[in-house]
C-alpha cells in the first residue's frame, strides 16, 4: 500500500515533467530544435552535479545554503587560474579542491563543532559572496581563448558536459546503493542515534557529505566556466535554491534519510524548462517563479500528506 | 550656530527664487571675469568610489582636462577599495585642509551625507557626482544619465540597427527593479512616438546574471524566429544575450544591444555578435563634475541656474539642482578600444 505511493512519489516529477514535454510538442514545436535544446541541457548540466549534491546533504538530514557562494568562488579562483594560462587539466582538480576546502569548512562547523547546518552554511554563504564582491568588485574574468568548450566544438563541448553530468549522476546512484558511505548517509539521515548504535559514527558521515557537497560545486564551476569566455563574479547566485528546490521537487525528503537521485534529475528538468516553456508559449514572465514555487509547494504538501497517512 | 547655518541656506534660496522670477536662462561663462592678482586659486578635492576602478581612471582623465583648462589646484584621493567609512574619513581631512570645493562619487548614501553636511557647514561647496548623497548634503549633483536619455537611446539605437521595424525582446535585471521600468517607459514612449514599425514581443528578467540572461536569451530565440533585436538593459545581460546569440549561429541575423561597460563586451562587439553598448562619457563626467565645482566656487554657479557653460561640452542644462551630463554614448566597434573601462 504505502510502497506503491512511494514509488508514485518517486516519479511525479518525472510523470510532470512528461506532461508539460508533451504540451510544449502540442503547442509550441519550435521547443525543440536541437541547437537551443541542447544549449539548455548543457546549461542544466552544472547545476544537476550541484543538485546531486544538495540531495545528499538533504538525504543525511542537513542542508547546504552556501552552494551558490562556494560555486561562485571555484569559478572566479577557476577562472583566474585558466587566466593565469594553467591548463584545464589542471584546472579542474584545482577548482574541485578549492571546493573540497570550503565544503570541509561547512563540515568542521556543523559536525565537529555541532553547529545547526542552516545557521552555519547561511553564514558562509554570506561571507564567500561579500568576500567576492570586495576582491572582485563585479569585475569579470576574462578567459583565454581556447577554454570555452574545452578546445572542442561547440556542439562536441556541450555533449561532453551533459555526458559527464549524467555520468557523475550515475556514478552517485551507484555509490549511494553500494558502497557502505552511501548507505550510512540514508541511515544516519533517517535516525542518527539508531545508526551510531549500529556503529555508525554520523558526524563522521556528516562532515563527508558537506566535503562532497564543496567539491561537486567546484566540479560544476567549471563546467559551467568552460560554457562562456568570461566568469561573472556573481555566478551561481540562486543556485542553492535551484539545486534544493530540484531535490524536493524530485522526491527527497526535506526532513532526510528518503529520496533517489534519479529523481533529482527530473525535478531540476521540470524546473529548468517552466522558464522557456512560458517564453514558448509566449506567456509573461510573472509567472515563471509562481509556477516554479507552487511546484515545491505541492511537492512538500505531498510529503507531509505521505507522514500523516 | 544653527542660526548661521539657516541664513547661509535661505539667502542663496531667495537669490534662487528671483533667479527663476527674473527668467533663469542667463548662463555665465567660466572664464568671463579674469581673477584678481595675488587670490590664491580655487582648490576641489575629488573623490572617486575606489582609486584603482578603469571607471574613476577615466573620470580622472577627463577631471584633469578641466583643470589644465581652468587653471585650479586639484586634489585626488579616494578609498582604495569602495569603503564608505575611508570616504568619510577622506572627507574630514579635506575640511580640516580647508579646500573650497569637494566633489565626490558615494559608495553610501547616508554615511557620507553626515560629513558632507559639516563640510557646507564650514562653508565649502560640495558637489556629487555619478552616484549622489542626500539632497540637503551637497549643493549639485552631476548626474551622468537621465532615464529619458538611455531610455530614447537604446530605443533610437535598436530601431537604427533593425532598420525601423521588426520584433524586439527586453532581457530586464528584474520585473520589480524601479530604474529599470522607469527606463523601460521611455523605450516604449519613444518606440510609440517615432518607431511604430517596431514590436516589443518580450520581457524577460534575468536577476542580473550573466548567465540567467543567456538562457533567457536562447528561448527567445528559439521561440521567436522574427526577432531582429535583443535590448538588454542590465549590464551582465549585454554579454549574457550575446552568447546566446553566437551560440544559435545567428550572430549578424539577431542584433545585441543593450547598457553596459565597454570592457565586458569588447569581445561580442568585435566578433560582430553586439552591435551597440551604451553608456555615458566617463571623461566628460570628470570634466564637467570639475567645471561645476569650479563655477560654484566663483559664484557663477547659484541653486535655480537653469544652465552650465561647461568648456568643449558647451552649455548644459540644469534641471531642479541636477546638472545634466546629456544624452549617452554608443559604443561600437568603431570607438569603443578607445575606453578602457
Amino acid at each position: 500500500m504505502t510502497g506503491g505511493k512511494i514509488k508514485l512519489r518517486d516519479w511525479s516529477a518525472a510523470v510532470v515533467l512528461g506532461v508539460l514535454l508533451v504540451l510544449l510538442a502540442v503547442f509550441a514545436p519550435a521547443f525543440y530544435q536541437p541547437q537551443p535544446l541542447l544549449s539548455l541541457l548543457a546549461r542544466e548540466a552544472p547545476a544537476l552535479v550541484v543538485a546531486c549534491g544538495a540531495a545528499l546533504v538533504i538525504i543525511c538530514r542537513q542542508i547546504d545554503i552556501s552552494v551558490g557562494s562556494q560555486f561562485a568562488v571555484c569559478s572566479v579562483a577557476a577562472g583566474l587560474l585558466a587566466a593565469q594560462g594553467l591548463p584545464l587539466l589542471l584546472v579542474v582538480p584545482l577548482s574541485i579542491a578549492v571546493g573540497t576546502l570550503l565544503g570541509a569548512i561547512n563540515g568542521v562547523l556543523v559536525a565537529g563543532l555541532r553547529l545547526p547546518s542552516i545557521v552555519v552554511t547561511l553564514a558562509t554563504m554570506v561571507t564567500w559572496r561579500e568576500g567576492l564582491r570586495w576582491l572582485r568588485q563585479g569585475q569579470f574574468v576574462d578567459l583565454p581563448d581556447g577554454t570555452q568548450w574545452l578546445g572542442l566544438s561547440q556542439t562536441a563541448g556541450q555533449w561532453t558536459l551533459i555526458v559527464a553530468a549524467l555520468l557523475g549522476l550515475l556514478g552517485l546512484v551507484w555509490a549511494t546503493q553500494h558502497l557502505a558511505l552511501g548507505r550510512f548517509i540514508y541511515a544516519v539521515g533517517s535516525d542518527a542515534e539508531a545508526a551510531r548504535l549500529s556503529g555508525i559514527r554520523p558526524q563522521m558521515i556528516t562532515f563527508l557529505v558537506f566535503v562532497l557537497m564543496g567539491a561537486l560545486a567546484g566540479l560544476a564551476a567549471v563546467m559551467n566556466l568552460v560554457q562562456s569566455p568570461q566568469v561573472d563574479p556573481k555566478a551561481g547566485t540562486g543556485l542553492e535554491l535551484k539545486a534544493i528546490a530540484a531535490a524536493v521537487v524530485g522526491g527527497v525528503e526535506i526532513t532526510g534519510g528518503r529520496g533517489r537521485l534519479w529523481g533529482v534529475l527530473a525535478g531540476l528538468l521540470l524546473l529548468a524548462c517552466i522558464g522557456p516553456a512560458l517564453t514558448h508559449l509566449h506567456l509573461e514572465a510573472y509567472w515563471e517563479k509562481a509556477i516554479q514555487g507552487g511546484i515545491i509547494l505541492l511537492a512538500v504538501v505531498a510529503d507531509g500528506w505521505r507522514h500523516r497517512k | 550656530m544653527h542660526g548661521f547655518a539657516m541664513k547661509k541656506f535661505l539667502l542663496p534660496l531667495m537669490l534662487a527664487g528671483l533667479g527663476f522670477l527674473a527668467g533663469c536662462g542667463k548662463s555665465s561663462g567660466p572664464n568671463g571675469d579674469s581673477l584678481p592678482a595675488g587670490v590664491k586659486k580655487i582648490s576641489i578635492a575629488l573623490m572617486p568610489k575606489s582609486k584603482g576602478n578603469a571607471y574613476f581612471i577615466s573620470c580622472k582623465a577627463g577631471a584633469d582636462r578641466a583643470v589644465q583648462e581652468l587653471g585650479v589646484e586639484l586634489l585626488f584621493d579616494g578609498p582604495t577599495d569602495p569603503d564608505p567609512a575611508r570616504q568619510n574619513e577622506i572627507v574630514e581631512n579635506w575640511i580640516t585642509m580647508g579646500v573650497d570645493v569637494i566633489a565626490v562619487a558615494c559608495e553610501n548614501r547616508e554615511g557620507i551625507s553626515t560629513a558632507l553636511r559639516r563640510a557646507r557647514n564650514k562653508g565649502i561647496k560640495v558637489v556629487t557626482y555619478d552616484a549622489d548623497a542626500r539632497p540637503d548634503a551637497r549643493d549639485f549633483f552631476v548626474n551622468q544619465a537621465t532615464p529619458e536619455g538611455i531610455g530614447f537611446t537604446l530605443m533610437d539605437e535598436a530601431a537604427r540597427l533593425c532598420g525601423g521595424e521588426g520584433e524586439f525582446a527586453i532581457i530586464t535585471a528584474s520585473l520589480t527593479a524601479a530604474n529599470m521600468i522607469e527606463w523601460q517607459k521611455y523605450i516604449e514612449a519613444r518606440r510609440a512616438e517615432k518607431y511604430p514599425h517596431m514590436r516589443m514581443i518580450a520581457l524577460r528578467p534575468c536577476d542580473d546574471l550573466k548567465d540567467k540572461a543567456q538562457s533567457e536569451a536562447t528561448a527567445l530565440l528559439s521561440a521567436n524566429p522574427d526577432l531582429k533585436c535583443i535590448m538588454a538593459i542590465c549590464s551582465p545581460a549585454v554579454p549574457g544575450a550575446a552568447e546566446a546569440v553566437k551560440q544559435a549561429g545567428k550572430a549578424g541575423k539577431v542584433q545585441v544591444l543593450g547598457l553596459g561597460l565597454p570592457s565586458e563586451n569588447r569581445r561580442y562587439v568585435h566578433e560582430g555578435v553586439t552591435a551597440s553598448v551604451i553608456l555615458w562619457n566617463t571623461e566628460n563626467l570628470g570634466y564637467l563634475t570639475i567645471y561645476a565645482a569650479h563655477a560654484l566656487a566663483r559664484g557663477t554657479l547659484k541653486p535655480g541656474d537653469a544652465s552650465l557653460q561647461a568648456g568643449t561640452l558647451g552649455t548644459l542644462p540644469i534641471v531642479g539642482d541636477n546638472i545634466l551630463l546629456g544624452k549617452p554614448v554608443v559604443f561600437t566597434r568603431d570607438n569603443i578600444d578607445q575606453f578602457d573601462f
